[in-house]
């Protein structure tokens, strides 16, 4: 039983705590007044995130948690707030004074602590990562996030759907094909109504452009942080040719309000000289990589993580393919039916990331010459209905999750669990044999988001 | 190896190809005068993102691809505030990141200037203020130019430099 994700809705007497699992979800009511329940997490350790999350959203207490921790409230965040709460309304807070977090360190002979973050050396988003440090070896990891946290479940509250729309094809820029259909397929459900399969056809490509260029981008990069810039060069050119294809298709370099429910013209030809191009360019990238010694011998064994492990931490995605998981949202007879196969690796390590990107590259590209059709067809939108619904998309990332509960037309509860949220609660079991030079190369290989993550 | 070599005589040098928009290869030009003018052929660029949603850091990520390769005209990302003339600043100011920006700031020496890339910084993107939002940046930093656009284009950010450039 695969844990999902965990999260707390106020009801006007109590609160609701959901988990969800691949196979069920568990509703639990606690009381407004002792809001209190016991932990998950000696079964599932990702649950910690969650539950800490909770409790300064909310103010839940978890008995038992291993971690009580503040988790998005920082050093001067005001304590004893709990924004999610419906009766917290301010628009503003004051800072208050500077209250040091306590991070997991490892103390003994020699050992000594590096501090990393939250503004990286590079163009990249911001996040803090504690190491302790035994000479060049890690010997431990701590991956504190939430820098970039910008309120958005309470931003969406009390907004209709299609006023909310913009804000969550925002937020995490790099999958907002996927949050598009995770809200897509909400809206249908709200509305009771099925998408023809023209549009879900569209909304597909779109979905594996975006994975083209993400993928495109890790591939060019992972190799830069072994040192080897020319896999960058050509790989971001590349990159660069699918985001202008996004744009000539969706009028958008990302794809921001391109999932929608009317279909556009769209250049077969052209889009197809374009595959023809890309196939060829990644079949010569592979060729040539592939024969690098150098670079496999810095990819190969570094940053593992064990099929065991991935299991253990609910992992998700490229990350979870990687080690042998077998999860794909996209494992449905809709996409088998265009040729989806599944791209997996058993080590678990850099190369093994950087492997099943290139074949989930050659996969979406054979996916995306089924998906091609011309075709105009509009949906006219029903109405919306009140309800409590979820929806699951494959983005490039691995599996994201999205509830939204309705009432009177619009948002009472939006919460949305991006893949990079299992993900980081893993990264640290990845760095325990490896030194610190590593580390760059180890993440970007998991190349995750802090946007999705932090909300 | 030999097909890397041939691969690379195929292709030759991007940026330099005709069919490139004409646009692209007027700013180009300026800018690189620009640099040369103001900033003695170097201007130091400091990316700082302060809560966005990573698309105008993809583009700024973008504009060291072959196409747009903008290092070739004097300007770079560098790693340090301690080693930048400019910071270019995105997101909406979290809550989290404004002490983190500000403290930033502080550590680029004089004289500097900050550029906001993307509607964020202004409050313009679709983000609504909450709780956990600081922005508009202009609030809490001296804001020299601004760059609009969610995300602006790589070929907007450049235009977008060259105004600055023209501006000091
Ligand atoms: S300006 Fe737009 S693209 Fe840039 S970070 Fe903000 S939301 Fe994202």
């Amino acid at each position: 039983m695969r844990f999902i994700a965990r999260f707390c809705k106020e009801k006007s007497e109590y609160f609701e705590i959901i988990t969800i699992y691949d196979e069920h979800n568990e509703k639990e009511e606690i009381s407004k007044e002792h809001p209190s329940i016991k932990t998950i997490t000696i079964k599932n350790p990702a649950g910690i995130w969650f539950e800490r999350k909770m409790h300064d959203d909310f103010g839940i207490i978890f008995e038992d948690a291993f971690d009580n921790r503040p988790l998005v409230h920082q050093e001067r965040f005001p304590k004893d707030i709990h924004p999610l709460r419906k009766e917290f309304t301010q628009t503003k807070i004051e800072e208050t004074p500077y209250l040091p977090y306590k991070y997991e360190e490892i103390d003994g002979d020699g050992v000594f602590q590096v501090a990393v973050g939250p503004i990286h050396a590079g163009i990249i988003e911001p996040g803090h990562f504690q190491f302790s440090q035994a000479g060049e070896n890690m010997l431990h990891l701590e991956v504190r996030h939430f820098y970039t946290h910008k309120g958005i479940e309470k931003m969406l509250e009390g907004k209709r759907l299609e006023d909310a729309k913009p804000i969550v094809e925002r937020i995490s820029g790099n999958e907002s094909i996927a949050y598009q259909i995770c809200y897509r397929d909400i809206y249908l459900q709200a509305t009771k109504q099925e998408l023809p399969l023209s549009l879900q056809k569209r909304h597909a490509l779109l979905l594996e452009i975006e994975r083209t260029i993400h993928h495109l981008t890790d591939v060019g990069f992972i190799p830069n942080d072994a040192g080897f810039g020319s896999a960058l060069s050509f790989a971001s050119k590349l990159g660069e040719e699918a985001r202008r294809k996004m744009k000539e298709v969706t009028g958008h370099r990302f794809g921001f309000g391109a999932v929608s429910f009317e279909n556009s013209f769209i250049d077969i030809v052209a889009f197809n000289e374009w595959l023809n191009d890309l196939d060829k360019d990644i079949d010569f990238f592979e060729d040539w990589i592939m024969d690098i010694p150098s670079l496999w011998d810095r990819f190969d064994t570094t940053g593992i993580l064990s099929l065991k492990q991935a299991v253990k931490y609910a992992s998700v995605g490229v990350v979870a393919r990687a080690s042998g998981v077998k999860i794909d949202r996209r494992e449905n007879p809709f996409y088998l039916k265009h040729g989806f196969s599944m791209a997996n690796e058993e080590s678990g390590d850099v190369g093994a990331r950087f492997k099943v990107r290139l074949k989930e590259l050659k996969n979406s590209i054979e996916m995306m010459r089924h998906f091609l059709e011309e075709d105009e067809t509009v949906l006219e939108v029903a109405e919306i209905c009140d309800g409590e619904y979820q929806s699951f998309c494959e983005s490039s990332i691995g599996e994201l999750f999205m509830s939204i509960d309705i009432k009177d037309g619009v948002i009472e509860r939006f919460f949305a669990r991006d893949p990079s949220f299992m993900n980081w609660q893993a990264v640290h079991i990845m760095m325990q044999k490896d030194i610190i030079a590593d580390f760059p190369l180890i993440n970007k290989s998991c190349d995750l988001s802090y946007a999705g993550n932090d909300l | 190896m030999i097909k890397f070599w041939n691969k690379r005589a195929k292709l030759g040098i991007i940026t330099e190809k005709p069919e490139l928009e004409e646009r692209l290869k007027k700013i180009r030009k300026e800018i690189k005068k620009s640099v040369n003018k103001h900033f003695a052929g170097s201007l130091a660029i400091r990316m700082v993102d302060s809560g966005s949603c990573n698309a105008c850091e993809a583009e700024c990520n973008a504009l060291s691809n072959p196409y747009y390769d903008l290092e070739r005209l004097g300007i770079y990302f560098v790693a340090s505030p301690r080693h930048a003339d400019v910071m270019l600043l995105s997101g909406v100011m979290t809550f989290n990141m404004t002490p983190h920006v500000k403290e930033a700031y502080a550590q680029i020496p004089s004289p500097k200037w900050v550029i906001s890339v993307g509607d964020c910084p202004m409050m313009q993107a679709p983000f609504e203020r909450t709780y956990a939002i600081n922005a508009p940046a202009t609030e809490h930093l001296p804001i020299a130019h601004h760059i609009a656009g969610c995300p602006p284009s790589p070929l907007e950010i450049m235009e977008g430099l060259l105004e600055f450039l023209k501006k000091i």
